[in-house]
């Protein structure tokens, strides 16, 4: 194929001098800084009206394949589950002393967040996010900071729930681990509604 | 008697999910999973010209996605960062398609019956679209479809497809050409 298409209406000489290519990253700028060149010219404007009605139908067009999709096969979704390892979260080792001095027991940093996760998503309206350990986990007695992140139900008290979460969090972890907890900072990202239960779900909690 | 509110992980926002997912939780993996198995899909498509491989393509980029998730900042941009991988595994694929059949100059398009599905196009417009895309060069497709579908930037698309910037500027120029011929001869 060639390769220059003549494009009629669309060549320098109908865009007083601008080229696709130009007008093309001008619309990328977001017509920034504006161009009176290109502003003040009929023929660009016919261009760049084109250019976005084509931007448009792009994304339309990703959209409707989406809505198109068949419903999404379990046996596909069962072999990306049958496929993925555990050792990618483990994490660091984290000691736990034993009464015999030739066993050594060690918890994983990804068994300690799952820990975490379940005591954090025991509390009312509770969903558990991210989850990090901070300090020298490896190195008993040394102190270690514990940071999540929460998604908290629309209509329960954000610090209510919060202390709920560091209460629950800090109780699981001085039931399994030998951590020296110095601190649990919670960071509430979002506020949920839920979308299944919707309005209903005043009727679920009585 | 359960009356207590769980917060179901179903409706969970994607910095939850992908948070939990990253900490080695499978449950909202999967839920991830489901949430965008469609739209990487059918974005796999579009950059593949076919979908005889979408389904190996999207299931590599969730199988990389749980072993790279711990390396994800902000799991709440997960959505953007899953569109990256499956960019990247679909390009991979066209890579290997290409040292299969280099041998010749011919555009390896897809057997007519694996493009995507045209069936129930119910907008004409967005038909009209499917049909210019397909029946362009394989490159000019995955250029515009990494531009203008996925976003990307000159040097990102130069950068997968390991080609000049240069280049990638002309191929995108003439694929803009062609759309808008097409499109506008529609009109």
């Amino acid at each position: 194929m060639t390769d220059d298409i003549e494009l009629e209406g669309f060549e320098p000489a109908d865009l007083d001098g601008h080229t696709i290519d130009e007008l093309s990253d001008y619309l990328a700028a977001g017509r920034q800084p504006l161009d009176p060149s290109i502003e003040s010219s009929p023929g660009c404007q016919i261009a760049l009206a084109a250019m976005l009605r084509l931007r448009t139908i792009s994304l339309a067009l990703l959209e409707s394949d989406v809505a198109e999709q068949p419903a999404t096969d379990e046996s596909f979704i069962a072999g990306i589950l049958n496929s993925i390892g555990f050792e990618a979260q483990a994490g660091r080792s984290i000691p736990v002393q034993h009464p015999s001095a030739q066993a050594s027991l060690i918890l994983t940093e990804g068994a300690v967040r799952g820990l975490i996760r379940a005591a954090g998503d025991t509390v009312s309206g509770v969903l558990i996010g991210r989850c990090t350990l901070q300090g020298e986990v490896g190195v008993p007695g040394e102190p270690v900071s514990v940071l999540v992140d929460a998604s908290v139900f629309w209509g329960e008290s954000i610090p209510l729930a919060a202390a709920r979460i560091r209460e629950a969090i800090y109780a699981e972890l001085l039931k399994h681990t030998e951590l020296n907890i110095v601190a649990i900072d919670v960071t509430v990202h979002d506020v949920h509604l839920s979308r299944s239960l919707g309005e209903a779900s005043v009727e679920e909690i009585e | 008697m359960e009356a207590r509110s769980v917060p179901s992980l179903t409706d969970a926002d994607d910095r939850t999910l992908a948070g939990r997912a990253a900490d080695g939780d499978v449950r909202a993996f999967e839920v991830l999973v489901r949430r965008y198995s469609p739209l990487m899909r059918a974005y796999a498509t579009r950059v593949l010209g076919s979908n005889d491989e979408t389904d190996d393509v999207v299931q590599e980029s969730f199988i990389t996605a749980w072993q790279q998730l711990s390396t994800l900042t902000d799991p709440s941009v997960v959505k953007s960062w899953l569109m990256r991988i499956v960019s990247r595994k679909s390009i991979d694929r066209i890579r290997v398609r290409k040292l299969h059949v280099d041998i010749d100059d011919h555009e390896q398009e897809a057997p007519h019956s694996s493009t995507p599905p045209q069936v129930a196009e119910a907008h004409s417009r967005e038909a009209a679209l499917s049909r210019a895309l397909n029946d362009m060069p394989a490159e000019q497709r995955q250029c515009w479809v990494l531009k203008e579908i996925a976003g990307y930037s000159y040097d990102d698309i130069a950068r997968e497809l390991d080609l000049p910037v240069s280049t990638v500027r002309g191929v995108l120029a003439r694929a803009r050409k062609n759309l808008i011929r097409e499109m506008e001869a529609w009109r």
